[in-house]
């Protein structure tokens, strides 16, 4: 448990890093002070500690910063195929909160991440209590042939679903056709969404259910015998001790899956040349804002689109930490 | 041809990994490396020939360039395979917008050139002596590519429209070959009643087919944009009218009833549709026999083509579906050799253009090739020994002209959209035409143009 702690938020604040790498740099002079003259030793050590943080100071302003503030300044600026170039305050921001792409696109991640994701995590739990509960080979197989998706690349996971939808192909067309179910559109209007959850869900459970496999792994087991000697049943001991205990790591999986689902963007993406009738250059914010950019040279308002996706990925996130920071009683 | 192969040379592309991190990588490395290679070509200067680089993906392409660099002494080319369609242009206009990268010439498709041109990604050629080739090409290629005596591409090849139809499936439901929209729906209907599982054709309602949909329009009549980059900002958009209705709503019944397909044109499924007899024609292009004869090996012998069907009994409306030109871009440090290459690789060399005749099925727009004997006279075994050129070249004289926007990929992603929305059910066939009107003319204005109706 407290372990699952420490681990919440360092993932969910990354920003904080550069604040803690200063921590042991001032430890380590304090240490240092007693042993040497104070104040040559300490600015020594602080020199020191500044060196070696300095690589990692570089690679976050170049890689990080650098490229942000870039993006940011093009999102104040407007440059039209006829009007030129001008710096427009935040027309751009204003016009992507008014935008019926930009915000049909939030809406359809919006409403597939509501179906999605519970059904991912209840799939990556169940099976991480099923791993956690039996100890045999079989476990082991089960384990890894879960995971395995998580190894294929999601472009090729993607191409590669492409072609099992495929009407003419696709076994499951096949399939449905041998039983006389007739057939599918799985790359149509009507299936695309979940098509895609299909294969977002296939991608993605392994790895969340290794997450909370991990989390069981580390609850203490003589809670299981106290809850045993009680007279709790297997799922009594899943629903009332393993599962209330292992919410954190439960939030943690949680938040990264709504922030994946809010940038959907490879699956969309690799589908598109299959369906692009179907799935439109806005079918989620993220695509939207890449053919923006390198299909109409509209990079202002493409990085003004990544900012205010961003901008709604951190709200949403944050205010999801902080909802179910009070509610799973963790504090 | 431009379009041709995209549907094909894309799947194979998306296995490698066609995703954006491919683009994305393969446009910052050419980022980085074009500075070093457009600078060594200069920094050598006199000694040696020049190097220019050249962006095109026709099929054996490798052959002309060899052909090139054997007859030039002092002008050598580097050619490299940047993508088809969508994928090079991705990677020009970012090269362009970051400054350096871009090649020396690149080959484009006709409804790209007022984009790039605008954003003053092309070189002015009229000023090296292109507009002497003015001649050499038919009438609406060259209004393509020139506006007066500027010239911003030399034209390479066009996408005159017909009808590829299967001889042996029209003999074995006893279909007549249509001479008009109004029968080839008659057709379409008695052959979905004979065999349900067989279509009439694939209606192409996705982005790849936004150049087929607009090439039955021109057909129809249909001129959306009154645009010239010398009247700017002005422009005219009209994508509603009468005659680009009428398309849809034609092709929006064949939907509805169920009597043609609406599969992707960049798929397996589309690609199996053509060799498995599932559709008995596929309207296409001049650059449509090579790729029809690519991905449907296994039925050669048994297509024929026949002109487009017309809207009107006895008409002769012809529509283009892409076509291909060389342009030199503004990176270039070499403007006079530039022009020079993209001006002789095919121009009216008889080797070059037998090879592009031969190995990669490209349909000339030079005047003393297309209308010469070696073309026109070519039999073709897919198509039963037919002398097939001689409907294409038929269509080729017979197109007028037509302008092209300078936001064309908006405008073809609007289209599809709202395309497939209608497919979908959501709107009436009949409101596509007003929806995509709306949304160009709105973006239009949005960009800074003066839209008139």
């Amino acid at each position: 448990m407290s372990l699952l702690r420490q681990q919440g938020p360092p993932a969910a604040v990354p920003l904080n890093q550069p604040v803690t790498s200063e921590g042991p740099a001032h430890a380590a002079g304090r240490k240092a002070g007693r042993r040497s003259g104070q104040l040559s030793g300490r600015t020594r050590h602080k020199a020191m500690g500044l060196l070696l943080v300095t690589p990692f100071g570089l690679l976050f302003a170049g890689f990080l910063v650098a490229p942000l503030a870039y993006a940011f300044w093009l999102s104040l600026r407007t440059s039209t195929l006829v009007g030129g170039d001008h710096f427009s305050w935040f027309a751009n921001y204003k016009q992507t909160f008014t935008d019926p792409h930009f915000l049909s696109g939030v809406r359809r991640v919006l409403v597939f991440g509501v179906v999605q994701i519970p059904l991912m995590l209840g799939l990556a739990l169940l099976g991480a209590l099923i791993i956690d509960e039996v100890t045999s080979r079989l476990a082991k197989v089960f384990r890894m042939t879960l995971f395995m998706p998580y190894a294929v690349p999601a472009v090729i996971g993607a191409l590669m679903w492409g072609f099992l939808y495929s009407p003419t192909f696709g076994p499951v067309n096949s399939l449905s056709n041998a039983l006389g179910l007739g057939k599918f559109d799985l790359l149509g209007h009507s299936l695309m969404l979940t098509s895609l959850g299909n294969i977002v869900t296939w991608q993605w459970t392994g790895y969340n259910m290794i997450v909370l496999y991990a989390a069981l792994q580390g609850l203490p087991r003589e809670v299981y015998e106290a809850a045993k000697l009680d007279g709790a049943g297997q799922i009594q001991t899943a629903l009332r001790i393993k599962i209330p205990m292992v919410s954190s790591a439960l939030v943690l999986t949680l938040m990264f899956t709504i922030i994946g689902t809010l940038q959907f963007f490879t699956e969309p993406r690799v589908l598109e040349p299959t369906a692009s009738s179907v799935i439109s250059p806005d079918y989620t914010p993220n695509l939207y804002a890449y053919n923006l950019a390198f299909q109409y040279s509209e990079f202002n308002y493409s990085a003004a689109i990544s900012f205010s996706l961003g901008a709604v990925v951190f709200i949403g996130s944050y205010l999801f930490l902080f909802a179910t920071r009070k509610r799973s009683g963790l504090k | 041809m431009s379009s041709s192969r995209k549907p094909r040379l894309r799947s194979v592309r998306r296995t490698a990994v066609a995703a954006t991190s491919a683009a994305l990588a393969g446009m910052l490395l050419a980022a980085c490396g074009g500075g070093s290679g457009g600078g060594s070509g200069s920094g050598a200067a006199s000694s040696g020939p020049v190097h220019i680089k050249v962006w095109a993906w026709y099929p054996d392409f490798k052959q002309v360039v060899d052909q090139f660099n054997k007859t030039h002494k002092d002008v050598q080319v580097d050619w490299v395979q940047a993508g088809v369609g969508q994928d090079e242009y991705t990677k020009l206009k970012t090269a362009l917008k970051a400054g350096q990268g871009a090649p020396d010439v690149v080959m484009l498709e006709f409804q790209e050139l007022p984009t790039i041109q605008l954003t003053k990604g092309l070189l002015d050629m009229g000023k090296y002596g292109a507009d002497a080739d003015k001649g050499n090409y038919v009438d609406w290629a060259w209004k393509q590519v020139s506006d007066g005596d500027h010239v911003y591409a030399i034209p390479v090849d066009g996408g005159p429209m017909a009808m590829m139809y299967r001889a042996d499936l029209f003999k074995k439901y006893k279909l007549k070959v249509p001479t008009t929209w109004a029968e080839y729906k008659e057709e379409a209907a008695k052959l979905h009643a004979a065999d349900p599982k067989a279509y009439m054709t694939d209606f192409g309602s996705d982005e790849t087919a936004g150049g087929w949909r607009q090439g039955l329009m021109w057909q129809a009549g249909s001129r959306p944009y009154t645009y010239s980059a010398s009247k700017l900002p002005d422009i005219g958009v009209k994508l509603n009218d009468d005659n680009a209705k009428k398309v849809y709503e034609y092709w929006g019944d064949l939907v509805k009833n169920k009597l043609v397909d609406t599969q992707s044109y960049a798929t397996t499924d589309f690609y199996n549709g053509l060799s498995s007899g599932k559709y008995a024609t596929y309207i296409a292009a001049g650059w449509g026999p090579g790729y029809l004869s690519s991905v449907a090996k296994a039925t050669a012998g048994k297509w024929r083509v026949a002109p487009l069907p017309q809207w009107t009994a006895g008409g002769t409306a012809q529509g283009d579906w892409g076509g291909s030109s060389f342009s030199v871009t503004s990176q270039t440090k070499h403007p006079k050799e530039a022009t020079e290459v993209a001006r002789e690789l095919f121009g009216t060399s008889q080797a070059a253009w037998k090879i592009g005749i031969d190995q990669a099925y490209l349909f000339p727009l030079s005047k003393p090739i297309l209308n010469g004997s070696y073309f026109g006279d070519k039999k073709y075994d897919f198509f039963g020994g037919q002398q097939i050129n001689k409907v294409f070249v038929t269509a080729a004289n017979g197109i007028g002209s037509f302008d092209w926007s300078p936001f064309q990929d908006f405008a073809y992603n609007t289209d599809t959209s709202e395309v497939g929305k209608a497919l979908q059910g959501q709107t009436d066939w009949s409101a596509v035409n007003d929806n995509v009107q709306q949304q160009v003319a709105s973006y239009a204005t949005k960009q800074g143009f003066k839209v008139s109706r």
